[in-house]
């Protein structure tokens, strides 16, 4: 029986091609909405993702302590943790490695060429704890940090900038009108969260940092440091622990705030990916609105469409159509209608996606929640709008319907 | 007029339809009326519009229940059947001719003479070969793919025939098949229910025409929801009074 009602539903639905096809048409730029902001929210989530892991996750971060005056809070204080404090953490339990970085920007010069970057003073740790990867030459140690030698690792950015074609391998350039020797080039990392570059960087021995471009003599402190830790769920622990060795270091009494702030990066990660999560949430809510007006253009083509068929009904009826033969039938189109515009809607969906990422050069990801989307919105639709149409249909009185002109 | 050897096909006693309207306001359509019909017979049901001939094809079609009465179709007693019930004895006791002939317009003419068969399971192969073999029943051999539109108005009809035909009913019921075709199909037409009824088959015709009605044996005459005539039709004098 089911395979005779959608054979006579099909035959209906497609005895009205045009009518059938703008009916579908809402259906299927739905569902072609709803892939395609789905796919959107997915990339944004890999991409953040992508970008976390180029940084690392089991990182704790240590930065200045929160300003306060007068009760409020304010942004953050001065640098408090100094190059010794970081290195003492190494020795506590389950820490990896740690690294902190000084900041500046400055113009470096080559040659008649000139770039703007931004260099950070750091230790060789930072290269692991970064997630950096040497591309040619080598990376500054320990011992050019403890001597302050004017070394610069640089990055990809800055390759191409000021030294196009050449190999900037043993070359010198200026900082400030100062010379600092390239030893080493770092890989390319691409784009940061923030759209920022991170490849316009240039590390170098944070002692030489501080001695040749900030002048200063004030005590080595840092503006962000990193804790790597050995495993991700001994994040809190070693948390706990560093935030007890920087206050006896730092000699605070119980009760006095914290100078200095402990941040998990496996916190953050969790943030960001919420408000990603959210964020195709928020897209796919706003794209079913499309859905929605579709299922009511369904709903109005088959109440037109009983109302038309009035005559037919009440034949079919007087030469022995069950009322719930007559029901399934229009139900049968709606949702045949509903199924194929979803499909249809999926596979365009799915090729603007994938159009989308080839010219914005992103990787976008074909999820099954596309197909899962598809053919719920399918049945849901075609019931929901073809329920109420057939219900009409079936209620028919054969005799009344025999007689409409 | 019954034949005490035949079961009757159709019997009918003492029904009555009443139609109640909002605000208490009833009218009486059938009142009291009674007859039978044996197989093999060609009846014409007869009557001015209003007389209540339509209510009364209705029931005896199983698209209506009367108010009160008896009606059994092939010795069923078919006034207490629900819907579903009445579905099923239409499909496969009755075949109907309309008199704006209701074909779907948009399926071919064998789609449209096997559609009864459909809610029977009968599959598509078999419809289909049905379907030639009631087309040549009605002399429309040839005619299975085409569409109604491309053929007259007669011989749609006759693709209604055919499709009153195709679940070798008990009866078929006509009601006013020629209404809408002119002098010359019309005898076709009626031609043809004359050599279907000549095949046994029993046809209960309504109408208000009187050459339409010559073609039958028997008539029965239905004045203000009342039998005021059956007999002959051609005994008929013109002469009407309860009965």
């Amino acid at each position: 029986m089911l395979g005779q009602i959608l054979r006579e539903a099909w035959i209906s639905i497609t005895a009205y091609k045009m009518r059938t096809f703008l009916t579908m048409l809402g259906i299927m730029i739905g569902v072609a909405a709803v892939v395609l902001m789905v796919a959107a929210g997915q990339t944004v989530q890999n991409e953040i993702t992508k970008t976390f892991d180029s940084m690392g996750t089991n990182l704790i971060i240590i930065g200045p302590g929160e300003t306060v005056s007068g009760g409020v809070r304010g942004g953050r204080g001065r640098p408090s943790v100094s190059f010794d404090d970081v290195e003492s953490l190494r020795e506590l339990k389950d820490v990896e490695t740690s690294s902190y970085i000084v900041n500046t920007a400055v113009q470096a010069v080559y040659g008649s060429n000139n770039y703007g970057v931004s260099v950070a003073g750091t230790t060789p740790e930072y290269l692991n704890i970064g997630n950096w990867e040497i591309d040619q030459g080598i990376m500054f140690t320990d011992r050019d940090l403890r001597s302050g030698k004017p070394y610069a690792v640089i990055g990809q950015t800055i390759v191409n900038e000021l030294f196009g074609l050449q190999d900037p391998i043993g070359k010198t350039l200026r900082l400030k009108g100062k010379p600092f020797t390239v030893i080493g080039t770092l890989k390319e990392k691409g784009d940061g969260l923030m759209g920022d570059d991170q490849d316009n960087i240039i590390l170098m021995p944070a002692t030489t940092l501080r001695q040749r471009l900030k002048g200063s003599n004030r005590p080595q402190y840092s503006d962000i440091a990193f804790v790597k830790v050995t495993e991700e769920n001994k994040m809190e622990s070693v948390a706990n622990r560093i935030e007890y060795q920087l206050r006896a270091r730092h000699r605070l009494k119980d009760g006095v705030q914290n100078d200095f702030t402990v941040r998990l990066m496996t916190d953050m990660v969790e943030k960001v990916r919420s408000v990603g999560f959210y964020l195709s949430l928020l897209l796919a809510a706003i794209a079913s609105i499309s859905l929605v007006v579709g299922s009511i253009g369904i709903m109005n083509m088959m109440l037109v469409s009983v109302t038309e068929r009035t005559r037919e009904i009440g034949t079919r009826k007087a030469l022995g159509a069950p009322n719930r033969w007559i029901m399934f039938q229009f139900l049968a189109e709606s949702i045949l209608i509903s199924f194929i515009g979803s499909f249809v809607g999926m596979i365009i969906g799915v090729v603007l996606s994938q159009i989308g990422g080839q010219i914005l050069d992103k990787e976008v990801p074909i999820s099954v929640w596309s197909v899962v989307i598809s053919i719920s919105v399918a049945v849901v639709v075609g019931v929901v709008s073809g329920l109420m149409p057939a219900i009409k249909a079936m209620k028919l009185d054969p005799i009344e319907a025999l007689r409409y002109q | 007029m019954s034949d005490s050897k035949t079961k009757p096909v159709i019997e009918i006693e003492d029904v009555c339809k009443t139609y109640y309207m909002a605000g208490g306001m009833s009218q009486s359509v059938l009142k009291h009326v009674s007859f039978s019909v044996n197989p093999g017979e060609f009846v014409a049901i007869m009557g001015h519009s209003g007389s209540g001939k339509s209510t009364l094809m209705n029931i005896l079609g199983c698209l209506d229940r009367p108010t009160s009465g008896v009606y059994k179709l092939d010795g069923t007693a078919v006034s207490e059947k629900n819907d579903a019930e009445l579905a099923h004895i239409r499909g496969r006791e009755i075949g109907f001719v309309f008199q704006n002939f209701n074909l779907l317009m948009k399926r071919t003419i064998a789609d449209n003479v096997s559609l009864p068969l459909i809610y029977q399971g009968v599959n598509e192969k078999d419809r289909y070969e049905r379907a030639i073999q009631m087309l040549h029943k009605v002399q429309l051999d040839g005619y299975q793919d085409r569409l109604p539109t491309q053929i007259s108005g007669g011989m749609q009809q006759r693709v209604a025939i055919a499709r009153a035909l195709i679940n070798n009913p008990k009866i078929i019921f006509a009601d006013e098949p020629t209404g809408n075709l002119d002098s010359i199909t019309s005898d076709e037409i009626m031609n043809l229910f004359t050599d279907l009824n000549k095949q046994g088959i029993t046809i209960v015709l309504v109408t208000h025409e009187d050459d339409v009605a010559d073609y039958a044996k028997r008539m029965i005459k239905i004045g203000d929801g009342k039998k005021v005539y059956d007999g002959l039709r051609s005994a008929y004098t013109g002469e009407d009074k309860e009965c």
